[in-house]
């Protein structure tokens, strides 16, 4: 026996020798992985009566607070999104070209923002419209009070259902005309095929949107701050910046990241199923439906949407910001010590930036090897490389601190812990756009190559790299945008006088000049707009 | 011998069957050798295996008498001097037609890079295409450049899988002759592979026949025609139909009546019959023992479908005049000029 299992192992060392990408893409994985499993480590060793106490506490109310915001935002994003990619995608409504891209734009604003002018226009007493409501007859009308949850419910969907409108849009755009043209030829009604044909095979596409845009609410800080509703990203965020109690914020982050497991894992279902909406050869789009005269309700819903998620924000912030710069008090109330607008910018770009470039440089061994190297270690790697989707920004910076402070304590306080966060926060981002990129890559060419004389490193340099840069610059800009809306790691990890714009944005704004953090708001969604512009090009809706 | 092989095998984990079992054969310089047989016979797997894309769990390859892969050796790919033409083609797209034959140059000076890369535009007949990129070139020009890529080198071996397949039907047959004349004019030794019986038998000067991961048969194209080895080699190639019968000592006795050939076998012994539509003939008969089932017209000749009386089915070639209806009994009988190949049942 001794014998044949020695014979077995020799056998297979031959047959399958552990390719040398693995064990790069083993490394990413875990320091991917490290910060999730310290922090729930943390949480589970935590003191018991800890526990107990927050158990009895605060666990309900953080728990229903935050599944109830998940589910309003997820379920109100899903609704304006699908309906939103199905004006565009499906039916003659005048000016679908240019609504499509101003539907996608408010990407570029971080929802934070929103809610800062939100609170600028709508809070008691203070606001724009409230003061002008006080001058006229209006002054007794009950104004909705914007803050809590449906103030929170509210400014969440306007600014995430760009995610569902673009995923639910691609899917409506590779449904071939074939299916809608075999069910009428079946004799079902238009009606009937849109509930029976088009929505289930779109749904893995809207499902996976709503999924991400629920990771992204249970890890959303700033909006649910500014708008005084709690949540665990903002209760662990009170934890760590106002009581410094690393273990009771270890403990409410471990139950947080159990959340946003579980919902990752749906996701990974998901992610799978979507291949049978892929854009065949003998695709042909279906034909538009004819509105009649309901087309001026669906433009007048398109409008809505776009002029209140998009052109006031941004039309205000531009006004804001002109006002800011006439007056001469608020021009001086930005600058900071020495420190003006354009050190602000060079921290977010240069930061973001290079968080962008490590992020993609780490993705592309794991992309490697779980295309060329299919199985199940590799899926594992690709999965676990991308838990970071389920580690919201505070949990990240608590893990941080704690891991730099014991492992690499010259690290701390430095810029370079921010950079960190943002790579441990975003990788998944580039992980799926590198994934992506090599997927679409024939293995044929990089065997070309190697019977061409390369070897496999010259291949790589030679053939591969060129063929998925692309897609690897497209995963770059990605991460760089996330990075620079990033805000709650930021602020806790941020060394002294390290400010970006978002930082300052939020200072400003938490101390309530909101006036004068108008035109760094400005600053940062014109960047955003850069790398927003170069990815959605290279959406399917945008697309010719 | 140029390439040889030797108890070649390999298996995929998590398949029931090993995709090539045992392989052996050789190779003389400047010859083709197609290799043919249903999809997912190994004969793909063989050639990744000798190009070394794939590692055997067993086996010598032998390649100009040097061993490049057994047990302990694995040359890999880059190493091989071997060149191969993909099924997809595998241009790379981000190189322009020059700098994908000047690809596999390695150690040219730019000089002598450019005396090649003219030298093989010429032979494949696409001197004006040089600057252009892949993706705006035809099935047959890309097919052309592929070739020259993988020729420019001077490989020793030459490896094509199913090279033709992405082109159109009627491209295919031009196509594939031009590329025939380049390979010999280059005198290259090729291995081809393709599903394709009679474009096994045009491409290649010998065959081998695959089935189930092992080599059923290997040799002349007339030979492998004629006097196929076994029966899934004259059922694939040859498109034969069997029909059952025993063995006399003057012949052998079926229901088509009594075929007169020599034979060794044991008076009585169960065998099978390989016939091809040429080979029998039949004649209207009410008391026949067969039907006709269907006529299929083929301009030159008629087709028929036969019915046997024992629900054996057999084609028979008729002249185009010659037209009987489906439904008719008729009486079928040999009338091949030569012997036909036996196999015991």
């Amino acid at each position: 026996m001794f014998r044949t299992e020695a014979l077995r192992s020799t056998n297979r060392r031959q047959n399958k020798p552990i390719p040398k990408i693995a064990f790069l893409a083993g490394w990413v994985a875990l320091l991917a992985v490290v910060p999730v499993i310290y922090i729930l480590i943390r949480a589970l060793t935590g003191d018991p009566e800890l526990w107990q106490r927050i158990i009895q506490t605060r666990l309900i109310k953080l728990f229903s607070n935050t599944l109830w915001l998940v589910l309003a935002v997820t379920s109100g994003t899903t609704l304006l999104g699908v309906s939103m990619a199905w004006l565009t995608e499906r039916t003659d409504v005048s000016g679908r070209k240019i609504f499509r891209w101003l539907l996608a734009l408010p990407l570029a604003i971080p929802p934070y923002i929103g809610a800062i002018i939100h609170l600028a226009l709508l809070r008691p007493h203070g606001g724009l419209i409230s003061q002008w409501l006080e001058g006229t007859n209006f002054a007794s009308l009950p104004l909705p009070n914007p803050t809590g949850f449906w103030g929170a419910a509210f400014v969440l969907v306007i600014f995430s259902f760009p995610y569902v409108f673009l995923l639910s849009g691609a899917a409506f755009r590779s449904l071939n005309a074939s299916f809608d043209e075999a069910a009428r030829m079946l004799g079902h009604t238009p009606w009937q095929t849109f509930w029976q044909v088009t929505i289930p095979a779109i749904r893995p596409g809207i499902t996976a949107g709503a999924l991400l845009v629920s990771l992204d609410i249970l890890a959303e800080y700033g909006t649910v701050a500014l708008l005084r509703f709690e949540t665990f990203s903002s209760a662990i965020f009170v934890q760590l910046a106002g009581r410094y109690d690393r273990s009771a914020a270890s403990i409410l982050s471990g139950v947080l990241i159990l959340l946003a497991l579980v919902i990752l894992y749906g996701e990974f279902r998901i992610q799978g199923q979507s291949q049978f909406t892929q854009i065949g050869s003998h695709w042909r789009p279906t034909t538009l439906i004819h509105l009649g005269k309901r087309r001026i309700w669906g433009f007048l819903a398109l409008l809505f949407t776009v002029l209140v998620s998009f052109i006031i924000p941004v039309g205000l912030l531009l006004f804001w910001s002109a006002q800011g710069i006439l007056d001469q008090q608020t021009i001086s109330g930005m600058q900071i010590g020495s420190k003006g607008l354009l050190s602000f910018i060079f921290n977010s770009v240069w930061s973001s930036g290079f968080a962008a470039i490590l992020a993609v440089l780490f993705s592309i061994p794991i992309a490697i090897y779980v295309v060329r190297y299919p199985g199940k270690v590799s899926r594992l790697f690709s999965r676990i490389s991308q838990v970071g989707y389920a580690i919201p920004g505070v949990v990240v910076a608590l893990s941080m601190v704690m891991l730099v402070n014991r492992f690499l304590p010259f690290l701390y306080a430095t810029p370079l812990v921010v950079v960190m966060a943002y790579v441990v926060r975003y990788i998944p981002q580039a992980v799926r756009s590198s994934e992506s990129a090599m997927h679409q890559l024939s293995p044929n060419l990089e065997e070309a190559s190697r019977l061409l004389k390369r070897n496999a490193l010259q291949t790589f340099v030679q053939v591969t790299l060129p063929l998925i840069l692309p897609g690897l610059l497209a995963g770059s800009a990605l991460v760089f945008l996330s990075s620079l809306k990033e805000l709650p790691a930021t602020l806790l990890l941020r060394p002294a006088g390290f400010e970006t714009l978002a930082v300052r944005v939020w200072i400003w704004s938490e101390e309530g000049f909101y006036l004068q953090a108008a035109p760094a708001s400005l600053l940062l969604v014109v960047i955003s707009i850069i790398p927003l512009y170069f990815l959605l090009r290279r959406e399917t809706i945008f697309r010719q | 011998m140029k390439l040889e092989i030797e108890h070649l095998s390999k298996h995929f984990s998590g398949n029931q069957y090993p995709a090539v079992n045992d392989i052996k054969f050789s190779m003389q310089a400047y010859e083709i050798l197609s290799f043919v047989g249903p999809s997912g016979c190994g004969k793909t797997t063989t050639l990744r295996l000798i190009a070394g894309l794939e590692r055997p769990d067993q086996g010598v390859i032998r390649l100009d008498q040097h061993i490049i892969s057994n047990t302990r050796t694995f040359v890999p790919p880059e190493k091989r001097n071997i060149g191969m033409v993909f099924q997809d083609h595998a241009l790379f797209p981000h190189l322009s037609v020059f700098d994908n034959i000047a690809f596999g140059l390695k150690g040219f000076t730019k000089a002598e890079k450019k005396d090649r890369v003219s030298e093989l535009l010429e032979l494949v007949g696409v001197e004006p295409l040089a600057k252009r990129f892949p993706h705006i070139l035809s099935g047959g020009e890309r097919q052309r450049v592929a070739l020259a890529r993988a020729l420019a080198p001077k490989p020793a071996l030459l490896l094509m899988d199913e090279p033709f397949s992405s082109l159109d039907a009627h491209l295919r047959l031009e196509v594939r002759e031009q590329i025939r004349n380049i390979l010999k004019d280059s005198q290259s030794t090729v291995i081809f592979v393709t599903h394709d019986q009679e474009e096994a038998l045009f491409m290649g000067d010998r065959l081998a026949v695959f089935n189930q991961g092992k080599l059923e048969q290997i040799g002349f194209p007339e030979t492998i025609f004629h006097d196929s080895g076994s029966r899934f080699v004259a059922a694939f190639m040859g498109d034969s139909d069997f029909v059952c019968g025993k063995s006399m000592p003057s012949g052998f006795q079926t229901e088509l009546g009594l075929l007169e050939q020599q034979n060794d076998y044991s008076p009585g012994t169960d065998i099978e019959i390989a016939i091809r539509a040429d080979d029998i003939d039949f004649e209207l008969n009410q008391q026949g023992n067969g039907r006709i089932i269907n006529r299929f017209f083929r301009g030159a000749f008629n087709f028929y479908r036969v019915e046997l009386d024992s629900g054996a089915i057999v084609h028979v070639f008729k002249l185009h005049t010659e037209i009987f209806q489906p439904g008719d009994r008729v009486l079928t009988y040999f009338n091949a000029g030569h012997p036909l190949k036996i196999f015991t049942r």
